[in-house]
């Protein structure tokens, strides 16, 4: 894998204002995304995955602003933007986003034909039946058979499966660089997700494209990341590789939540579940966000936000456990399953 | 398609069939006075005379046969009180033009200048021109509507130079009403369009959209209007009956001899067969609007040429 990061997140504070108070969406988030790799973002619903990411296109919305920080994309301070204009430069040509429910996030009154060619002549800068041979193409590519027949229809001639392939055509089609996929599979049902996630995992071998996946889902992190991004409450917790954060977790969230996956439990045993709630966003946390709900919390967590430890040079987590003053406490039993069950690839 | 027009034609003239024997029978119920101009001139035996010869005394569904058929050969009958003696479809014809005239032309001054507005309030949600519109909305809907209607008639006339009653040979005493009649649409049309694109701007496609690297205006116009005015198209057939049906307020203000007011006052007088008359036209018409509006629809949103149910959207 290259080490050179095509985006690089420094620093960044994302607010929204809603019915007259600010919420703290993005807490000071530093991320480096390295070019072709794949990178999968976990975390709660409300934990800022999607936020963080649509910032990379500008695409939160208007009662949303970044407070500092800033995104580095080519040269370029992304987090400076504010002009629709600067933006389309961006969006789709450079960063393109397949979202999550492939129900509605195709336009139910053009053909996905024209869906697709729209995007081809937006970005790259083919018209007529050169244009129409390009998307053919891409509808081939996506595993869409007849796509003479098939690009004359109208989304509500798709299965949900179909469209999703669609809207994943409609990304391809903008050339990108970066693949943003917000939870692709989660409207899908079983049987299904899988040939989303071998697709994607096709194309951008083809199209050598790095990838971001944001997902509540850990069995797609274990199929398709190299990297885990562990969020929580509007901050990362924890990064690493996929082996490591899988089979060597450190922050205590991450813990709770690899618990937390019903394939780890056994027949007649209660699934775990992570107790509380994620703390309330409109108030300025102290310290690990995490700790009102940890069990191993130490005193100090309470007080002063953990900076990130490294625990090898390509994992660090943010937890006051990891300092060498702090008291020794071993993971979870039930995590000793994960290596067991062989959770990845 | 054809299947689906054919279908949708054979429901509307059922539908017709029905309001047509409905009104008939209503209409039998009502006072024998409804057929004579001065009926207390006239001894029982020239009322029965009448009545008989009108075809009154016969067996209902005779009655209802001959009316069918007298209809199916074009004609309406004549009024007994409004005018007395003048064939109802000659009424009609005199009076109907320039009622649809108005009525067309105001109608697309609403559409040329209300869709626009409720398209340029939704672009601009909170800002200056969704602050005009909304304004416009609440003063057009707030104040009653013969206020400004006069207000526009007096000030409009020595504004503009123009005589405060109509002619129909000169254009521009044309414009005040017209205009008149507009004000309440436009702020229809463009109140609906504007709630209907911001629910369109919310959804999905619409961010996927923006994520491909279209730009507003463009999303705007290709995908969100076309999507938003698919739910407008239900307004249709109200705009075209009251097109036909004229203002009453506006035309008795500028003295129009249109359509204006016409039903209500046949009914006031108890005309009989122009009830019958008046109401045949104005429900074929609500028929054919709403038709017109299902093709519309068919032609514009894919989904709905399809010949079996698909769950509600």
């Amino acid at each position: 894998m290259d080490q050179t990061p095509i985006l690089s997140v420094q620093n960044l504070n994302i607010k929204f204002s809603l019915r007259g108070k600010q919420l703290h969406a993005i807490r000071d988030v530093s991320l480096d995304l390295y070019e072709g790799e794949t990178l999968a973002i976990v975390g709660e619903s409300g934990s800022g995955k999607s936020v963080l990411t649509k910032a990379f296109m500008g695409l939160n919305d208007l009662n949303g602003w970044i407070e500092s920080g800033h995104i580095y994309y080519k040269g370029q301070d992304l987090a400076a933007f504010t002009t629709e204009k600067q933006w389309l430069t961006i969006r789709g040509g450079e960063i393109a986003m397949v979202l999550q429910d492939p129900m509605t996030s195709l336009n139910p009154l053009k053909t996905i034909g024209a869906q697709i060619t729209e995007a081809l002549k937006l970005h790259r800068q083919v018209t007529g039946p050169e244009a129409y041979r390009k998307m053919i193409e891409i509808l081939n590519d996506v595993g869409i058979a007849h796509p003479e027949a098939r690009a004359k229809q109208y989304p509500h001639e798709f299965s949900g499966g179909m469209r999703q392939r669609v809207v994943i055509a409609i990304a391809i089609a903008c050339s990108p660089k970066i693949l943003i996929c917000d939870e692709p599979t989660t409207a899908l049902d079983v049987t299904i997700q899988a040939q989303i996630l071998h697709l994607i995992r096709d194309l951008v071998r083809k199209y050598n494209l790095t990838t971001v996946y944001i997902t509540h889902d850990l069995g797609v992190v274990a199929n398709v990341a190299d990297r885990v991004a562990v969020m929580y409450a509007g901050d990362i917790v924890e990064i690493g590789s996929s082996r490591e954060v899988f089979y060597d977790a450190r922050h205590p969230y991450t813990w709770a939540l690899l618990s937390s996956l019903p394939q780890l439990g056994a027949k007649g045993e209660a699934l775990f579940s992570i107790k509380g709630t994620p703390p309330n966003l409109y108030a300025e946390i102290k310290g690990d966000a995490f700790a009102p709900r940890n069990p191993h919390a130490l005193k100090i967590d309470f007080e002063e936000r953990p900076p990130f430890f490294d625990v090898s040079p390509t994992h660090k987590a943010r937890t006051w456990l990891l300092d060498p003053r702090a008291p020794h406490v071993e993971p979870p039993e039930i995590l000793k399953r994960l290596k067991k069950a062989g959770a990845l690839k | 398609m054809a299947k689906y027009l054919l279908k949708r034609i054979g429901q509307s003239l059922f539908t017709l069939a029905i309001i047509l024997t409905v009104v008939f029978i209503m209409v039998r119920q009502m006072p024998i006075d409804g057929y004579f101009d001065n009926i207390d001139k006239l001894d029982d035996a020239v009322i029965q005379a009448t009545l008989q010869k009108m075809g009154l005394n016969d067996p209902l569904l005779v009655q209802l046969k001959n009316f069918f058929v007298n209809l199916f050969h074009g004609d309406l009958g004549t009024s007994a009180r409004y005018s007395a003696g003048v064939p109802i479809a000659d009424i009609v014809v005199r009076k109907a033009p320039i009622s649809i005239k108005m009525g067309l032309l105001s109608m697309a001054v609403s559409l040329v200048l209300g869709i626009p507005l409720g398209a340029a309030m939704a672009r601009s949600k909170n800002k200056f021109w969704d602050k005009f519109g909304t304004v416009f909305i609440v003063l057009v809907n707030a104040v009653p509507a013969a206020v400004y209607y006069i207000y526009i008639q007096s000030f409009g006339s020595t504004l503009f130079g123009v005589s405060m009653l109509f002619d129909e040979k000169n254009p521009v005493s044309w414009i005040l009403p017209v205009f008149s009649m507009s004000l309440g649409n436009i702020a229809y049309y463009a109140m609906w369009l504007r709630r209907y694109m911001v629910d369109e701007l919310n959804k999905d496609y619409v961010r996927l959209a923006r994520a491909k690297g279209v730009d507003s205006r463009k999303i705007t116009m290709r995908h969100v209007f076309r999507n938003a005015f698919v739910p407008m198209i239900q307004y249709i057939p109200t705009s075209l009956l009251y097109t036909v049906s004229g203002s009453i307020y506006i035309e008795s203000l500028y003295s129009i001899p249109g359509m204006g007011g016409l039903l209500v006052d046949v009914i006031s007088r108890q005309d009989n067969p122009m009830v019958q008359a008046l109401v045949m036209i104005y429900s074929c018409i609500g028929i054919v609007g709403m038709l017109l509006g299902d093709l519309l629809m068919a032609v514009i949103d894919p989904r709905i040429s399809l010949q079996k149910k698909e769950g509600a959207r």
